[in-house]
């Protein structure tokens, strides 16, 4: 009898595990259950090319349309794995079906946060996530003038920066200290939000939100310190909620997201988790981490599958993700502890250089606005975890690569 | 093969070097890599950034934009988002010069 993999989510982090089982020569059955209605498709593009109206949906398609018949691949597009029984080992499809199941990979990914203030739910409020979300918001920004956007992660920082570029006047609300501040810290944060400033987004830092009001339509924001800013549309970017439910009850650790071993293994035989929605024992850090990355989201998908394969590697990325916002290009790498006194190579003010962030020696993270080139070079050395002489990572004339400290 | 066109003096790429060139409406790239030239599509099939930024890594080009890897000599992607290939030239050393054939 032929084992069956049951892949719940089909996105960038399940697809890629799919992918990865048939191009690793798994020959039993793999199903590959998704929520859209459409094969698995990359998310990034959403709020910079698909929403500007540059890139058609295809070109964010992670595989040809075909390759999913061809590579005997059943896809349920358009349902949801509702429950996993891990005591029978069905996943239970939303319309009530059981698929039996040797092996589980669960990449449901996350749910978008919303505002519990009145007027939530008025039209022309949007999040983004999907495909669908993208599409709801170019139909609304496009007779518009006047957008907000709620949260400058790097979610609500693109879509600014995208409406912008299309032309629309764009207010940001952020409760906290910068843009992007959670993950590029306040330094580099403060550089992004000149970036912003430059190019025409008005912005209200450690500013809340306490209604949105209108008739059908919104109309104005409310902020907590009683602002009232008009707009035809308003894009809420306020974190996200991994997506579990389907695991309740069955024992499975849940904790901020679903908690895995470095093999990408949850506590409860057969049952696997990668992407957004893995809480993963990252073997260099030493801790577990989750994290919502295009990187991750593709690489842990193809480690969970060959660890479903019976593959000895843990999963020891470094982790990475980029942010394109204007013309600047932003890379991050590795995990920051503390944002103190980064090591600066370039010239903050010309939005070119690389932040170095230093532990015990070796460089935890990076953060680099149009240095590519200088970000991978130090990759290498923060998967060693080599002791670096911070005077050679700050001299823009010395090889990143040269930069060990000499004993 | 295309005629042969002149990119540049030979001594104009140095070893684990690259430099982009403009030819006609194309911009191609070449590296050297010890005795090793290779010529190829500058532009990154993901979102166009000049692959020449980029870092070699072996007979590897890794985008600086979004880290997309294109070997050198197949033009095949072997890493990140870029969906398509590149294309790679012929291309050697004439006389004191850099030559590429483009399609």
């Amino acid at each position: 009898m032929p084992e069956t993999y049951v892949v719940a989510g089909a996105n960038l982090a399940g697809g890629t595990a799919a992918a990865t089982l048939r191009g690793d020569g798994f020959e039993g059955r793999v199903v590959l259950v998704g929520e859209e209605p459409v094969a698995p498709y990359e998310r990034p593009p959403l709020s910079k090319e698909f929403l500007r109206g540059e890139a058609p949906f295809e070109k964010a398609l992670i595989r040809p349309p075909d390759f999913w018949d061809m590579n005997q691949i059943e896809c349920r597009f358009g349902s949801r794995v509702a429950r996993i029984d891990s005591g029978s080992r069905e996943a239970i499809l939303d319309d009530g079906e059981a698929i039996r199941y040797d092996k589980v990979l669960v990449a449901t990914g996350l749910r978008n946060r919303t505002l519990g203030v009145p007027g939530a739910h008025l039209g022309g409020v949007h999040t983004l996530r999907t495909v669908a979300d993208a599409e709801a918001i170019r139909a609304r920004t496009a007779g518009a003038t006047r957008a907000v956007v709620i949260g400058m992660g790097f979610i609500g920082a693109e879509v600014a920066a995208s409406l912008r570029l299309c032309g629309l006047e764009v207010v940001a609300v952020e409760p906290l200290p910068a843009p992007c501040y959670r993950a590029l810290g306040p330094q580099i944060g403060a550089v992004v939000a000149a970036i912003h400033a430059d190019h025409g987004v008005k912005m209200h830092l450690g500013e809340s939100v306490d209604a949105f009001e209108g008739g059908e339509r919104v109309e104005r924001v409310v902020t907590g310190s009683g602002m009232r800013i008009d707009c035809d549309v308003v894009v809420v970017g306020v974190g996200t909620t991994p997506v579990t439910g389907l695991l309740e009850d069955e024992g499975v650790h849940l904790k901020n997201g679903i908690v895995v071993d470095e093999h990408c293994r949850t506590n409860v035989d057969g049952v696997y988790a990668a992407g957004d929605v893995a809480n993963h024992l990252h073997p260099l850090l030493g801790h577990h981490i989750r994290v919502e990355h295009w990187q991750n989201a593709m690489k842990q998908g193809a480690a969970a599958a060959k660890a479903m394969l019976g593959s000895p590697d843990p999963y020891d990325e470094v982790h990475w993700f980029w942010s394109d916002q204007y013309d600047t290009n932003i890379q991050s790498a590795g995990h920051v502890s503390d944002w103190a006194n980064p090591v600066i190579r370039g010239d903050l003010e010309a939005r070119s250089f690389v932040a170095f962030y230093l532990r015990d020696g070796w460089i935890e993270g990076a953060v680099a606005l149009n240095r590519g080139r200088d970000l991978r070079r130090c990759i290498a050395l923060m998967k060693s975890k080599a002791v670096v002489d911070p005077a050679k990572l700050a001299d823009a004339d010395t090889d990143i690569r040269s930069a060990l400290a000499t004993a | 093969m295309g005629e042969p066109v002149t990119l540049c003096p030979a001594d104009a790429v140095a070893d684990l070097e690259m430099k982009a060139f403009s030819v006609g409406p194309d911009f191609i790239a070449v590296a050297r890599i010890g005795d090793g030239l290779y010529a190829f599509d500058d532009t990154c099939t993901h979102a166009a950034c000049s692959l020449a930024d980029g870092e070699l890594e072996g007979a590897t080009v890794v985008c600086p934009c979004h880290m997309g890897q294109y070997d050198l000599k197949t033009g095949e992607v072997l890493d990140g988002p870029p969906p398509d290939p590149i294309n790679v030239y012929p291309v050697y050393e004439d006389d004191g010069k850099l030559m590429v054939e483009l399609d």
